[in-house]
């Protein structure tokens, strides 16, 4: 069982960086956590399906457990577990699929977990692979696992193209003459900006986003791409707003209800543009698509960060008087959002929930 | 592990490519300021929102890319081990190898248990020396980067200091124990480290000036929080082995180093602009080190995120921290504000007012009462009707009905008090020993613990008819030295929820005892400065004293000078050769300038017939000697000059007095000032000597002196003094 202890260390380790941040970002956390998933199924001994759910199961959970606030690393847990499912399902049955091709409202129920009774008519299956074979207990996960290596695959190369992959719309969002206003630095909103610029004359203004001041390292970025770029600070958003045509931000997890949780100051941007009612844009990777809702925060949400940034600790006097919070991310309200855009096309924030039930499977919810 | 490296040409290959980086930490407090909370369990192992306060340290550590700790352990050694041994730390894939070292019970202080890291041989290369009671987010790493990088360059760089900039009045900074940092601001080499107590208040700092005259520019601090992180080399652990005296990491290791003329070793800083770091040194610092991690101060090392007991906690909004799934009993009618723990199977029940507080695990707190500022750790429960306010409450205390405990109360493990007990404030509890107990323990712990029974009397009425507890003195004065830290008073500093602005007030009126009295440690500034009077007679009769050990010493110095005069050494060696000494023998200043000059003086030879040839003789012993006067450590002119005197009253080179002097003026080893404040002193011109021939010598000098003085003062500036030498000559 010595593979099962060079698995659990490789789990723990990322655990660990995870738990000390020292795995940051969405898409960081995602690949590190592909590439351990990657490591425990090539090495991970199983004779049936299940034992192979409950493995990965098991490691999303202690991934998940180390760093619930980094979502990603749930969703592509989820997002392996779906895949598999389904390479299995294929593998095993063929293409009997009863999933409806069609939509409509009386089928809607059954939307979300069309293989419910796929699994229980498992029983023809393909002679390669067979489960549970006393005789050759490995020969299950010897027939399945080059599948199952290739899936994860695609989701890693999902992955490792995502920003491409959200831009290749983005003429058709951005348009000539535009004014944009931005907020924090967001590869994915940067990469979406700088390929419309390919297409389009624009101009875009960044907003500071104190206390990170993320914004400024975006306006440079920007700016050095030959995009005609302003940098401003926060408070005069509400101002700016009246000439703005469109928000484009970038999102840290989108949630179930259509909301989304975002860097700090998305909040103000997008209650400022429904104010003067400006579209509100967010790029994002389809891997922050999450089942989970906002929960114990109204505003502020998800994250807080140490306040020396708001109140440096050389201020001692005040330290012990004054209660200081620096959220590192907004909770933004689906009403506030006009649409996502995804390598996985565009949406409303009324169907995150369709991209859910397409993306993961209902039992995943909870790991 | 030094061969083992050496041997293996492998393993030092794979060694080099992938340094890893070693902690040391003492995970002794070598103080008493937690009792009785520490009487049955080290305070390394007290829980600081929930978790071992060694854990944070781990934690702190392993966020800082260390991957190999030393635990040196003393009090309670065997819990501390098993305490390391079950936590997540001894599992596979954490990352970090813990090695638990017991050390003799013998081990009172830092400075023994360097000694004793020294002796086990433990580190191979530069290390981490931390207390074991850190919590602290800054990178570490880069600071040993920074070190390495300046060893390369400076071999005698052997320490760096982390400190982190805080307000002069943080609540994370002790008032009791401070301390004044002199740093040159260019390279942030600390050059001058002085420690600060609140009582007795220390108002002044002294500072050699050799620092003004050596640095262009320096910084003298007073605002900077001693995090206690040190980045050593392998050569701290050794000089702490040579110089045996060395107690305390700062107030004699550092303090040592850098007013040591003989080691030439650097020490340096590092201000920490950004992150966290802090020390629970105290009771007061446990307050404020909690309720900086609850604010988050300390991120991502905070409750909800990387929490090192591995807990698991809902943050909520306003810093209220709640164990995560629902096992937490909170009454409709309660009510919890911010900055708030609570850890699991917690019940607060109806009316329970709980404010910017920890609670354990396990812990039931009844009907009705309010817990501010306050940690009470798991298994406790809390009566109705009861009030605890900014006390500290030991593991598995029951609290009966109606008690009140607030301000600065401990109460140890197990302790019960009430129904009805009113606590007065900062008392201390612990629980009463079972006779069977007795007999297992052999801590020393216990003969504390047995004083305190025996003074027992009958103030247990106000503890509750239930109460098993006893009271600890208030007063604790105990047997031991006590040193400046550990001075009852300034404890108060230490304490929680203590305001000693009682202390604040009257420390104008003993301000003035204070300068005097604050340490001996400044003495050779102070000597420049004034010039002192009495040095001369003790000077005189210095020749008649019996002393072995000086009489020993003074040889010594003739041998050396005499070595160091025909073999022709450098100055500097010959210096360097004289400090040793002086060093040796534990002899004042003073007397190494008495038997320099005596030596110098002593090797001018007496040309027959005076005039030139013996100016010139003079002059030639004083161009290649006189610098020595001036190297043996401080620069005294006036002194100088008064000994001089004295030595040439009582030797045959009296009437080369005049001319001794002119040539050490020419020098520039007295200036035109100095003659005139020696020759203002009353001593000097001899005033109280009983008569006698060198009485008369003296005044000769004395005359000549003024003679010499008269001269100067005559020609304006530059001019030379061939004429004074004459005139004098003709004097004599």
């Amino acid at each position: 069982m010595t593979s099962d202890v060079a698995d659990q260390r490789i789990v723990e380790s990322l655990a660990l960086r995870l738990r000390r941040r020292q795995v940051v970002g969405s898409r960081a956390a995602a690949l590190e956590t592909l590439l351990v998933i990657r490591q425990v199924v090539a090495k991970a001994r199983f004779s049936n399906f299940e034992q192979l759910v409950d493995i990965i199961r098991s490691v999303g959970r202690r991934l998940v457990e180390a760093q619930p606030k980094e979502h990603s690393v749930g969703n592509t847990v989820r997002k392996v577990l779906h895949h598999i499912r389904e390479e299995y399902q294929t593998a095993t049955k063929g293409t009997t699929r009863s999933r409806p091709e069609s939509f409509s409202i009386a089928k809607f129920v059954l939307q979300g977990q069309p293989r419910k009774h796929i699994i229980v008519t498992k029983a023809e299956k393909k002679g390669t692979l067979k489960e549970d074979d006393p005789n050759d207990p490995d020969s299950f996960a010897r027939g399945l696992k080059p599948v199952l290596m290739e899936a994860i695959q695609d989701i890693f190369d999902e992955l490792e193209t995502v920003y491409d992959n959200v831009s290749k719309n983005a003429k058709d969002h951005v348009h000539s003459d535009e004014i944009i206003l931005t907020l924090g630095a967001s590869r994915t909103v940067e990469t979406f900006l700088k390929t419309a610029a390919h297409y389009r004359k624009y101009t875009v203004i960044v907003a500071e986003t104190a206390p990170t001041y993320g914004g400024r390292d975006l306006a440079a970025s920007l700016s050095s791409a030959g995009i005609s770029t302003f940098l401003v600070p926060d408070s005069s958003i509400f101002a700016l707003m009246s000439r703005v045509n469109k928000v484009i931000l970038g999102a840290h997890a989108i949630l179930a209800n259509g909301g989304m949780f975002a860097t700090s100051g998305a909040q103000i941007a997008a209650t400022a543009a429904r104010a003067h009612s400006t579209p509100v844009v967010v790029c994002a990777g389809q891997f922050k698509v999450t089942p989970l809702w906002n929960l114990y925060h109204e505003y502020g949400a998800l994250d807080f960060c140490d306040p020396s940034k708001v109140l440096g600790f050389e201020e001692g006097d005040l330290v012990d008087k004054v209660d200081v919070v620096n959220p590192f991310y907004d909770y933004v309200c689906p009403e506030l959002v006009d649409a996502y855009i995804t390598n996985d096309g565009d949406h409303p924030p009324s169907s995150i929930y369709r991209l859910l039930k397409e993306t993961y499977d209902d039992e995943d919810t909870v790991l | 592990m030094a061969p083992k490296s050496s041997s293996h040409g492998k393993d030092k290959l794979i060694g080099a490519e992938d340094d890893v980086l070693q902690a040391v930490v003492l995970a002794d407090s070598f103080n008493k300021r937690f009792k009785p909370l520490t009487t049955r369990k080290p305070r390394c192992l007290l829980p600081v929102c929930n978790a071992p306060l060694l854990d944070w340290t781990f934690e702190s550590l392993a966020l800082a890319g260390v991957r190999e700790i030393f635990v040196m352990c003393r009090s309670h050694a065997e819990q501390v081990k098993a305490a390391i041994a079950e936590s997540r730390w001894g599992k596979p894939g954490s990352g970090l190898k813990i090695i638990p070292i017991m050390t003799a019970k013998e081990t009172y202080s830092p400075g023994d248990a360097m000694r004793d890291v020294y002796t086990r041989g433990l580190v191979t290369s530069d290390f981490v020396l931390v207390m074991g009671d850190l919590v602290s987010n800054i990178r570490i790493d880069e600071v040993v980067r920074v070190h390495k990088e300046r060893r390369k360059s400076n071999k005698d760089a052997i320490m760096t200091m982390v400190v982190k900039e805080s307000g002069v009045k943080h609540r994370t900074r002790s008032k009791g124990d401070t301390s004044v940092f002199v740093l040159d601001t260019e390279t942030s080499e600390c050059l001058h480290y002085e420690p600060v107590t609140g009582y007795p208040p220390t108002k002044k700092a002294h500072i050699p000036r050799e620092i003004f005259v050596d640095h262009a520019e320096v910084e003298i601090r007073n605002d900077l929080i001693d995090c206690s992180i040190d980045i050593c080399s392998v050569e701290v652990p050794s000089l702490f082995q040579d110089n045996f005296d060395y107690l305390d990491l700062r107030r004699d290791f550092v303090h040592g180093v850098l007013t040591s003329d003989l080691l030439m070793k650097n020490i340096y800083c590092y201000i920490a602009k950004e992150g966290y770091a802090a020390r629970v040194k105290d009771t007061r610092s446990y307050d404020s080190v909690s309720k900086d991690i609850l604010s988050r101060w300390a991120f991502p090392l905070v409750p909800d995120d990387n929490h090192p007991g591995g807990h698991l906690y809902e943050h909520t909004r306003g810093n209220k921290y709640i164990a995560k799934g629902s096992t937490v009993t909170l009454a409709r009618t309660s009510t919890v504000g911010n900055n708030t723990l609570m850890g699991c199977r917690t019940q607060i029940l109806e009316d329970v007012q709980i404010k910017s507080s920890v609670i354990g695990r396990d812990c039931i707190i009844g009907a009705g009462s309010i817990i501010a500022d306050s940690y009470i750790f798991d298994g406790t429960s809390i009566g109705p009707e009861c009030v605890v306010e900014q006390s500290i409450i030991g593991e598995g205390v029951i609290i009966k009905h109606n008690s009140r405990i607030v301000r600065g109360c401990l109460l140890g493990d197990e302790v019960i008090v009430g129904p009805g007990a009113v606590l007065q404030p900062f008392e201390r509890l612990s629980k009463k020993r079972d006779p069977e107990e007795v007999d297992e323990n052999e801590e020393e712990e216990d003969s504390d613990l047995e004083e305190i029974e025996a003074s027992q009397s009958s103030i247990s009425a106000q503890l509750g008819k239930d109460s098993n507890a006893i009271v600890w003195p208030r007063n604790a004065s105990d047997d031991e030295v006590e040193d400046d830290v550990e001075n009852h008073t300034n404890q108060r500093f230490m304490r929680l929820g203590d305001e000693p602005s009682d202390l604040e007030d009257d420390s104008s009126t003993s301000s003035d005892g204070e300068g005097g009295s604050s340490s001996d440690e400044d003495e050779d500034f102070k000597m420049s400065l004034e010039p002192s009077l009495a040095l001369d007679m003790s000077a005189i009769n210095l020749p008649s004293s019996d002393s072995i050990a000086e009489s020993e010493f003074r040889a010594e110095v003739t041998q050396s000078l005499e070595r160091a005069f025909s073999e022709g050494h450098s100055i500097d060696n010959a210096a360097v050769e004289l400090k040793t000494l002086r060093m040796a023998s534990n002899v004042p200043l003073s007397r190494v300038r008495e038997a320099v000059i005596a030596a110098i003086v002593e090797r001018i030879r007496i040309v027959d017939g005076g005039g030139a040839a013996q100016r010139t003789e003079i002059s030639n012993v004083i161009q290649r000697w006189g610098g020595l006067i001036d190297r043996i450590g401080g620069v005294d002119a006036v002194e100088t000059i008064s000994i001089l005197q004295t030595h040439c009253s009582t030797s045959e080179r009296m009437p080369l007095f005049g001319q001794i002097l002119a040539a050490l003026y020419q020098a520039d080893i007295v200036e035109e000032e100095d003659l005139g404040k020696w020759h203002s002193s009353p001593s000097a011109g001899g005033v109280g000597l009983p008569p006698g021939t060198q009485t008369d010598n003296i005044r000769k000098c004395w005359n000549i002196g003024a003679l010499l003085i008269q001269q100067i003062g005559q020609q304006d500036s530059g001019e030379d003094s061939e004429e004074v030498d004459e005139d004098e000559d003709g004097e004599n």
